[in-house]
């Protein structure tokens, strides 16, 4: 049996990459310490900032919430209901019966009430359904903290997906997508910062962490991510880090401690400006959000 | 053997030809490995080796999930 080796205890989880293991009161204060840690080292928000966390109903978003809270930071939660079937449902109940929980406002957005919801969007727009999701929820994000005075916006990403899709970039030496992989994404150009708190911890680590700390969260995946590459690319990181413990953890801080820095002195920043139908920042006169509103007005009016 | 585990939302009764079954026999059974799977057994997450038997209350967390990254 192994035990904790903070009081000796039995130890409910054991870390391989870090050589720990740790009873259950243990392993919930490790994971604290590593989220403050890992938001102190790249300088994410302080204590003084209104921090609006981006909440699917997942074992990430909510473990994430909750260490803002335990730890003391002002945070809420912001979802979007994307309208996909039960799925979104069960995890809107999850979200709103964790945030009445913790005594947290939820703000929460519907594409049913804002546009179509995600399932009709895919009729309008040929893209992969994440991808149009990606730019639905980046563009009310954004909006919605900018609008009611939140200055970061902290996404749920963690270890395993921030090593996914580093792997993703170095296989396709995807330069520009690399220059721009760092945990915060500064506040510009009417862009608010966005953050990453859980970028050096896993998911098994998040997972265990919502268990241990009795957070109820959906653990069916969304219907529209079956057979994502990020799995595979997952899958595959998951047998090295089978045989060699602290592998992803290595090739991602590795990454943003030697790769990065090179990488980002020769970032060209895109010129933004703000979109002509909405105003919020983008790269084109039409921001990629609005491009998608007029797709589904032109092919509704023409049906 | 049979046991009855609760993974991704649904209840599922795995089949085993032998009578001491482990946690890692029933991530294995389900296809899935340790670095990013775990088993809960009670209310408690427990080691690979740790023994399961019938009337034990068996949850398989697998925490690996995709999409847009």
């Amino acid at each position: 049996m192994r035990k904790c080796i903070k009081c000796g205890e039995k130890a409910q989880v054991y870390l391989p990459q870090h050589r720990l293991s740790l009873c259950k009161q243990h392993y919930l204060e490790w994971f604290d310490n590593r989220v403050e840690k890992t938001i102190k080292e790249f300088k994410m928000f302080n204590r003084k900032d209104k921090v609006l966390v981006a909440v699917s109903g997942g074992k990430d978003s909510l473990s994430l919430w909750k260490s803002l809270i335990n730890l003391g930071y002002d945070a809420d939660g912001f979802y979007i209901n994307l309208g996909i079937g039960e799925y979104s449902q069960k995890s809107y109940e999850l979200a709103k019966s964790f945030s009445e929980k913790v005594g947290k406002t939820l703000h929460v957005v519907s594409l049913y009430k804002e546009m179509v919801p995600i399932p009709e969007m895919r009729k309008y727009d040929s893209r992969p359904a994440c991808s149009v999701c990606g730019t639905v929820k980046r563009y009310y994000m954004n909006k919605f903290a900018k609008e009611n005075g939140y200055k970061i916006i902290a996404t749920g990403h963690n270890l395993d997906d921030e090593a996914a899709v580093l792997f993703s970039n170095t296989l396709n030496w995807s330069v520009e997508y690399l220059k721009r992989q760092y945990p915060v994404l500064p506040e510009e150009d009417g862009f608010i910062r966005k953050v990453k708190p859980l970028c050096k911890i896993s998911e098994k680590e998040s997972a265990m962490y919502a268990v241990l700390s009795g957070i109820d969260y959906i653990e069916e995946e969304c219907p529209f991510s079956e057979g994502a590459t990020s799995i595979d690319y997952k899958m595959f990181l998951a047998q090295l880090e089978e045989k060699s413990p602290g592998t992803k953890l290595r090739f991602y801080s590795e990454f943003l401690r030697k790769m990065y820095p090179i990488l980002k002195q020769s970032e060209e920043k895109p010129k933004l400006q703000p979109c002509k139908i909405c105003g919020e920042p983008s790269t084109n006169e039409i921001c990629a959000f609005c491009n998608l509103k007029m797709k589904i007005s032109q092919k509704e009016a023409k049906a | 053997m049979e046991i009855k585990v609760r993974y991704r939302g649904e209840d599922k009764v795995l089949t085993f030809e032998k009578d001491k079954v482990k946690a890692k026999d029933i991530l294995k059974a389900l296809g899935l490995s340790k670095d990013y799977a775990f088993v809960v057994k009670n209310g408690e997450i427990v080691e690979e080796n740790e023994p399961i038997t019938q009337n034990d209350e068996v949850r398989v967390v697998n925490a690996i999930s995709g999409g847009l990254l």
